[in-house]
């Protein structure tokens, strides 16, 4: 999924500017979680749309994929923003396609259906070349409708806990996540909560205490004693941070642990992952799995074994989860199986732009 | 960002580090485009203000000052991350041979606004800059004197950090962190003890020692650190500054604290071949996240980690039968061949590694060529290099630029640089003069060690220099901060003298040496008293009394101004004492000295006589002098005389 190289001419200055005003929010954290930098990456190409001299669906692809690529170059381990790059693109395409449809309007079959989507993947898949009009007021509308998504994703999620967490039951959930948190606050709060510390212990601690005070019978675990505790758990819950093609899930390192003891225990573990989050990547890719992240909870900078030459201190960013280690993915649109999550891909995103 | 000029955080950034620790490599380059795991210098830092939400960013230069800003101009063109938030400005001076100069220079100019932040370029840290500004001005509006936050990363005791630089002791209060005592031990010195003022224990409830601190070269000044420079221009290293600060707090009204980094923040300095060895290491482990060896570069993730920390960039190619066993860094374009071991070690682009060549605990810059059965260990080797056949170069072997190293050589800590005399790409070996400097450093008592990891190279000649600003040529003894002091005084004297210059200059300076080294009230007095009696022009006169006569009267008012006291007084009798001793021009003529002294009423009757009495207790070689024995009895006489008449 690596970017192809050389994609500056195609963007002004300003648009530079603006992506890397964008990138060092980002680095500097003034711009965190997931949601966030989604819809400001939104906002971002939003801005390249309406500021685009030519409108045309060749011009606006162009440019929309050159910030995309620029970002995902600056910042590989943001996958959000490249998918939110791909659904924008999705929209130009389709708009495209919309208006192409207008003009040769034929007699028979107004609007989409099955039989027409494959019979037209030819026409899908063909150049951008031909139709030489403004796109801007109609791409207007959807994304507008992509920002309404992004920003109500999180309720939605969370709005299907009521469904999936029941009285009486012990849930476990790993590490600290804003996501999981809302998702847990939202289920009836007669449940038990086991948190398994992640690798950012304080957080985990803090997240235990505010659901603890929001009245909810919290145990903090350390993450060693996950598979003890696992035969005593009905769900898990996890927020992950990628969802991807086939189904497997990039999360928190450690996240690997738990979902081998779920699955030892047959506990179903539902992955929390609204829509952004669903990336085109396969698990073949290195470049993720491999990523390092830094060392100090792993072993303090301190500690004199870091003195010596020959200590090596891995700390993972990513764990990796197959997908017959995850149960159900919830999804703003409801509950999906892994095996269903590449028809999601194929409807957010068009295939020209799995690679950006 | 016109708009609130006045919260922009501001740094300051030094280019030079005034040393000569990275010889020569440092010569043909400015130290901040030295490469660590590939990256210069200067990006990390840059980077690191900018994450640390720094706005505006002062470069000041006291060499290679359009080299660097070319550079800049040429990363805000290829709009690095960091030109989007950060002002970078590049200020150069050629005349700031200090850290002191610049700090001067910076008071002078009114380039700082309010609270800054202090960096050198050879820092690499990931710390919240703005955040530790914000704590230091939090701090200074409970203690309005505090002047400077020292930043300092606690390591353990066995760290390379520490152990290759100058160890720091530090006593703090440990309720307001405020700095008491500050130390910085010699290398591999033998001190086995450290003495503390009993009243720092007294006046603190709780005092906390560390000596396990690593200096990263930050520190987070007030807007009176620069006036401070300014008004002791005797202050030229930060040292100095600390130094000052601690033994003259009441008088300049300041203080210092210090801040520890919390667990997950990296910070160190590069001031050394053995400290960039482990940063450099340090970088590759990832320790300073979100710092990497792809810092500056837009386009991040080019590199493949292959495990047990090595990397290499897409492009590179490695041959089927190459092994890279631990911390590689592999640039892009470079071609490694067959049978040929790599570990620990950082290779640049666009080089070409022959076949079974081995390379160990080396940093290879760009476009260099090493052909087949070398071997390389522990050695820095610098930009478009090629190293013949057969060679084996080892043991903190530094080669800088454009070197051609011959087939079948063997280099064992040597300084190799090509000479740019002819324009030819010839060799200057250095190999006698290493060996000297390392002689004269091991027995001086080694002033500074700056060689690759003793470890790694199973013999202990490494390079090392001496780069500490008092240091003298190696063929010259160590002088003493006294010996220093005395002839210091005796050269502005002479000067003074020479050239008429008013007294007040005259103790001023003699004032600002004495802070320099650091002697005591009374020793001051001995050496001004002992440098008007050994001034050269009395060595070269014949009419000596005449002219010491001269000289007396001359510097009536500088003598005046430290000879006071009674005990001022017997320092100065003292010094009268040794300069008759020592000084041959003066031999015989101790009382005519005194004489004249005592015309100029320098000293008086009582400290005389008892003074005398001192002399023949000691049998100090000059009281049976003739000159001296008759001065006496006139004094008697005399005395008695004025006595008779009362």
């Amino acid at each position: 999924m690596s970017p192809s190289k050389g994609s500056g001419k195609d963007l002004d200055d300003k648009f530079i500017d603006l992506i890397g005003k964008f990138v060092s929010d980002i680095k500097n954290g003034k711009l965190r979680g997931s949601n966030n930098i989604a819809l400001s990456m939104v906002t971002l190409l939003e801005t390249i749309i309406s500021d685009s001299q030519n409108a045309t669906a060749y011009e606006l692809c162009t440019a929309v994929r050159a910030a995309g690529r620029r970002v995902a170059a600056a910042l590989p381990h943001e996958l959000v923003a490249s998918n939110v790059t791909r659904r924008i693109l999705r929209a130009v395409r389709d708009e495209n396609r919309a208006h192409a449809n207008q003009v040769n309007q034929t007699v028979e079959g107004s609007g989409e259906s099955l039989q027409r989507l494959v019979l037209a993947a030819g026409a899908r898949r063909a150049t951008l070349g031909a139709a030489q009009h403004d796109l801007r007021e109609p791409l207007r509308d959807h994304i507008a409708e992509l920002r309404g998504e992004l920003e109500s994703s999180v309720s939605s999620v969370c709005g299907q806990a009521k469904e999936h967490v029941h009285g009486d039951e012990v849930i476990l959930t790993y590490g600290a996540s804003a996501l999981a948190e809302k998702f847990l606050r939202a289920a009836p709060r007669t449940y038990k909560l086991i948190l398994a510390e992640g690798p950012e212990t304080a957080e985990s601690h803090a997240m235990a205490h505010r659901l603890s005070t929001a009245g909810i019978s919290v145990t903090v675990v350390s993450s060693a004693s996950i598979y003890a505790v696992m035969s005593r758990v009905n769900k898990v819950v996890i927020s992950v941070s990628a969802a991807l093609g086939g189904g497997a899930v990039l999360a928190a390192a450690g996240l690997s642990a738990v979902t081998q003891a779920a699955r030892h225990y047959s506990v179903p573990v539902l992955a929390l992952a609204p829509l952004y989050k669903l990336c085109p990547v396969h698990a073949t890719d290195a470049s993720y799995f491999n990523a390092l992240a830094p060392p100090h909870s792993a072993l303090p900078y301190e500690r004199h074994e870091c003195a010596s030459d020959n200590v090596h201190v891995y700390a993972p960013m990513y764990d990796f989860a197959p997908p017959d280690h995850i149960t159900l993915f919830i999804t703003n649109l409801g509950g999906s199986s892994p095996s269903y999550m590449y028809r999601l891909l194929s409807e957010l995103y068009d295939p020209n732009d799995y690679n950006l | 960002m016109e708009i609130d000029k006045e919260n922009v955080v501001q740094a300051v950034v030094i280019m030079d580090t005034f040393n000569d620790h990275f010889n020569p490599i440092s010569k043909c380059k400015p130290m901040s485009l030295l490469p660590v795991a590939g990256v210069p210098l200067i990006n990390y830092i840059l980077e690191s203000l900018a994450h640390g939400g720094v706005g505006e960013v002062i470069l000041f230069c006291c060499q290679d000052g359009p080299t660097i800003k070319d550079y800049i101009r040429k990363s805000i063109e290829n709009k690095a991350i960091w030109s989007v938030t950060m002002d970078v400005q590049v200020m150069m001076s050629d005349s700031c041979q200090t850290m002191g100069d610049v700090m001067r220079e910076i008071d002078a100019a009114g380039l700082v606004r309010g609270y800054f932040i202090l960096a050198g370029v050879n820092t690499i840290t990931n710390i919240n800059f703005g955040a530790l500004l914000e704590q230091h001005k939090q701090l200074c509006k409970k203690d309005k004197g505090a002047a400077m936050t020292l930043v300092y990363k606690k390591v353990a005791w066995e760290h390379p950090l520490i152990g290759s630089d100058k160890p720091i002791f530090l006593a703090a209060d440990a309720n307001t962190n405020k700095v008491l005592m500050h130390h910085k031990y010699k290398p591999k010195s033998t001190e086995k003890s450290i003495s503390l003022p009993l009243e720092v224990v007294l006046n603190h409830s709780e005092v906390k020692l560390h000596h396990n601190l690593a200096d990263a070269n930050i520190a987070l000044c007030s807007p009176s650190v620069p006036p401070l420079f300014s008004d002791n221009f005797d202050f030229q290293t930060r040292d100095d500054f600390v130094h000052g600060i601690l033994i003259n707090e009441e008088i300049l009204a300041s203080s210092l604290y210090y801040t520890l980094l919390k667990g997950n923040q990296y910070a160190a300095a590069v001031t050394n071949w053995k400290t960039y060895q482990t940063v450099c290491r340090d970088v590759l482990h990832n320790w300073a996240y979100p710092l990497s060896f792809e810092t500056g570069s837009t386009e991040q993730n080019n590199y493949l980690f292959m495990g047990n920390h090595i990397f290499r960039e897409k492009s590179s190619t490695l041959s089927r039968s190459c092994s890279l066993i631990e911390d590689v860094l592999i640039g892009s374009q470079t071609h490694i061949n067959d049978n040929t071991v790599v570990s620990k070690s950082v290779i640049g682009k666009n080089c070409v590694i022959g076949n079974n060549v081995t390379i160990t605990g080396s940093h290879i810059m760009n476009n260099v060529v090493i052909k087949d059965n070398c071997k390389v260990l522990n050695s820095f080797i610098d930009e478009q290099c090629t190293i013949g056949e057969n060679s084996v170069i080892e043991n903190g072997t530094i080669i800088a630029s454009n070197v051609v190293v011959d087939a079948g050589s063997q280099l064992k800590g040597t300084l190799l640089e090509s000479s740019e005399v002819d324009k030819e790409k010839s060799l200057m070996k250095s190999t006698s003069e290493c060996t000297e400097w390392e002689n004269e450093s091991s027995g001086s008592g080694g002033d500074d060690f700056i060689g690759f990891e003793k470890s790694w190279s199973s013999s202990e000649s490494c390079y090392s220099s001496d780069g500490s600003d008092e240091s003298s040529l190696p063929d010259s003894p160590v002088p003493e901060d006294t010996n220093i002091f005395l002839q210091e005084v005796i050269d502005s004297l002479a000067r003074g003298y020479e050239e008429k210059l008013k007294n007040d200059y005259l103790i001023l300076e003699i004032n600002s040496s004495r802070y320099a080294y650091n002697i005591q009230l009374h020793e001051v007095n001995f050496f001004v008293v002992r440098a008007l009696l050994s001034m050269p022009v009395l060595a070269e006169n014949k009419n000596v009394l005449n002219t010491v006569k001269d000289i007396l009267k001359y510097f009536r008012p500088v003598l005046s101004n430290y000879i006071k006291t009674k005990s001022s007084i017997m320092d100065c009798l003292r010094a009268v004492e040794d300069s008759c001793i020592k000084c041959e021009w003066l031999d015989g003529k101790s009382g005519q000295v005194l004489h004249l002294l005592y015309e100029a009423d320098v000293v008086d009757e009582d400290s005389l006589i008892e003074w005398h009495k001192d002399l023949e207790e000691n049998e100090s070689p000059i009281a049976n002098q003739t000159s001296l024995v008759k001065f006496f009895d006139w004094l008697e006489e005399a005395s008695e005389e004025s006595d008779d008449s009362d």
